[in-house]
């Protein structure tokens, strides 16, 4: 029962890290930027959540507003900056250095360091069996569930998921056949924004909130979009989970102070071993 | 054919090349490394204690810049640990100095070999494969664990609240460091040594390398260099060098924290190189002269001045790519040019 309960609370956690994986990759994966501002989007999400929840509106308009705030606040950022460095990684990734210290250091300004907390709509917890389970924990997982498939059946079944797919594979061939490569790019940017809006939220939701909150789920995001494979979105989806569950058996039956480190060593072991990741349909090239 | 033969003759030099403008145009390289002595003496010669004080943080700056310019300037590798060295340094010396009682001289050596073997560790992974985005993240995520360990091993590092160390490095041939104005030698030192390294690097086959590993590296594998090897070398010893900074870091502030390991510290030092110049020599040293002598001179709030620093970078890397340094280079060459 122990086991299960591990198992469970695993799954929770990296369903919220397969959450953030999952906008990077859709940024990375067929932009090609690399967005380390991407934990600041986070950040601001949680912070849109714990204003309009303060507000009286409730988690749900909240997970909303965030969701729609972070895509405007994406697509501000692609038709500003991030248009301009599509042909170098290299550049796009400073850019979003510099991002990151001014979406940061303001939000230290504006928001002032102390943690925050907003009411979660599920609070307590109910018995399944022999299980204790958080309710909240378990709404997490769930809506997770349901981002994730959303995200997936609208990359698979719309006209525009088909062309953003035929972009990250070949974006000049994309462009060839027709496909507005500029557009779809913003679209991608504020899908990728979106969902870290949306992630900020479920964050929000079971931890503190904080201006600097933004650079750990970030370093799990890449780990795990290494570990998925750059640029594959059930790869990111799957290595979310299994560095959640890998996470929680570690600190649960190994050593909990250590617990930030498994993903780290799981990312050297994919790439002294498999370098491709769990689904990376991109090749690297080793010279 | 006549074409090749006329290439490989280039015509005679004209007579204006040995006038006045074309000596003024070698001359200007080395005129940047007299102001830079002239800027190195300020502090020393003066009695105010600010001065000193604020030469000795621009001096580690701009040490801490040069020798992350050997990674990410000469080899185009994008390495986010460079805070985590200079802290893994910190730490290590003063924890080897204090709790060891090793002499401070000892201590260095130590720290960068074991900043080294972390490197390599670190970086083999990660830079087997083309296009550096894996080093990128790879880096970052060590980054940030090398703060949490720092942060969570009580026992060892005093935990998040960070630890208070006083010591003064043992004088060296007679030349001692306990003073305010003997610190500031040791972080001049610091980043005299990194600046000859860098020169160094540069005119050797090894800088060469690196160079054409930065600009093309499957055509770098076909000229024979051992591109996977010159990487990781370069990111050692580019770590090695912020560990050997991050040593006089513990005296001169005499006290370290976790904070001291974070990415922001890693990403203005990034940030400077892109402002100064990336891949030149003087492109560190005037990125952190503008970044943070000029702000610390205006006395803007901490908070703002990062700000700014955000949105100067953003601006730069979408308009001057080339930075300060390397848009002068430009200009020199095309004037240079224009002589001929």
């Amino acid at each position: 029962m122990d086991l299960i309960q591990t198992l469970l609370d695993g799954l929770m956690v990296g369903g919220l890290y397969a959450t953030v994986a999952i906008g990077i990759t859709l940024v990375f994966g067929i932009m090609g930027i690399l967005n380390f501002a991407h934990g600041q989007m986070l950040m601001l999400g949680a912070y849109t959540a714990f204003f309009v929840v303060t507000a009286g509106l409730g988690f749900w308009p909240a997970l909303l507003i965030a969701m729609i705030a972070m895509g405007a606040l994406g697509l501000l950022l692609e038709r500003i900056v991030f248009r301009f460095t599509l042909t170098d990684h290299m550049q796009g990734l400073t850019a979003s250095l510099g991002l990151i210290m001014v979406i940061e250091n303001l939000a230290a300004a504006a928001f002032t360091p102390d943690h925050r907390t907003f009411e979660p709509p599920l609070p307590g917890s109910f018995q399944l069996g022999p299980l204790t389970l958080s309710s909240q924990r378990m709404l997490v997982l769930a809506l997770v569930v349901v981002l994730v498939v959303a995200c997936y059946l609208f990359l698979q079944k719309t006209r525009i998921g088909k062309a953003i797919r035929a972009m990250g594979q070949n974006r000049t061939g994309a462009a060839l056949v027709g496909i507005q490569t500029s557009q779809v790019t913003a679209v991608v940017f504020v899908l990728g924004s979106a969902m870290a809006g949306a992630a900020g939220v479920l964050y929000g939701s079971l931890f503190a909130i904080t201006p600097y909150m933004a650079a750990a789920p970030l370093m799990k995001g890449f780990i795990l979009t290494v570990l998925g494979g750059l640029g594959s979105v059930p790869g990111a989806v799957l290595a979310g989970f299994l560095l959640g569950v890998a996470e929680s058996l570690g600190s649960r039956y190994l050593s909990a102070s250590f617990r930030d480190g498994y993903g780290f060593i799981l990312m050297i072991i994919a790439l002294l071993y498999f370098p491709r990741g769990l689904f990376g349909a991109r090749g690297k090239v080793r010279v | 054919m006549s074409a090749v033969v006329e290439i490989q003759a280039p015509p005679p030099a004209p007579r204006a090349a040995t006038s006045w403008r074309h000596r003024v145009s070698t001359v200007i390289p080395w005129a940047g490394w007299l102001c830079l002595a002239v800027l190195l003496v300020i502090p020393a010669a003066g009695s105010s204690r600010y001065i000193v004080y604020l030469g000795t943080l621009i001096a580690l700056q701009a040490a801490l810049a040069t020798s992350l310019n050997i990674v990410m300037g000469y080899a185009g590798q994008f390495a986010m640990s460079h805070a985590a060295f200079y802290g893994f340094g910190a730490y290590a010396s003063a924890l080897l100095v204090t709790s060891v009682g090793l002499n401070f001289w000892v201590a260095v050596p130590l720290a960068m070999l074991g900043a080294g073997m972390v490197a390599a560790l670190v970086g083999y992974p990660a830079l087997r494969y083309t296009g550096g985005v894996h080093l990128a993240l790879i880096t970052f995520a060590f980054g940030e664990l090398a703060r949490l360990v720092a942060a969570n091993w009580h026992s060892l590092t005093g935990g998040p609240m960070g630890m208070r160390v006083m010591y003064a490095p043992a004088p060296l041939f007679g030349f001692g460091f306990s003073s305010a104005k003997g610190l500031y030698w040791l972080a001049v030192g610091m980043l005299l040594v990194c600046l000859l390294v860098t020169v160094v690097i540069q005119r050797s086959r090894f800088g060469r390398g690196l160079v054409a590993v930065r600009e093309d590296e499957t055509l770098a594998s076909f000229l024979g260099i051992n591109v996977v090897g010159y990487k990781v070398a370069a990111y050692v010893i580019s770590s090695m060098l912020a560990a050997m900074i991050g040593c006089a870091y513990a005296p001169i502030m005499n006290f370290i924290s976790p904070d001291l390991l974070s990415a922001h510290e890693t990403i203005s030092l990034i940030g400077v190189l892109i402002l100064g110049g990336i891949g030149t020599v003087a492109g560190p040293i005037l990125g952190t002269i503008v970044f943070f002598g000029i702000p610390e001179m205006l006395r803007v709030a901490r908070v703002y001045r990062l700000v700014v620093l955000g949105v100067v970078i953003v601006v730069v890397v979408l308009f001057m790519p080339k930075g300060l340094a390397g848009v002068a280079r430009e200009r020199l060459a095309r004037w240079r040019r224009s002589l001929e």
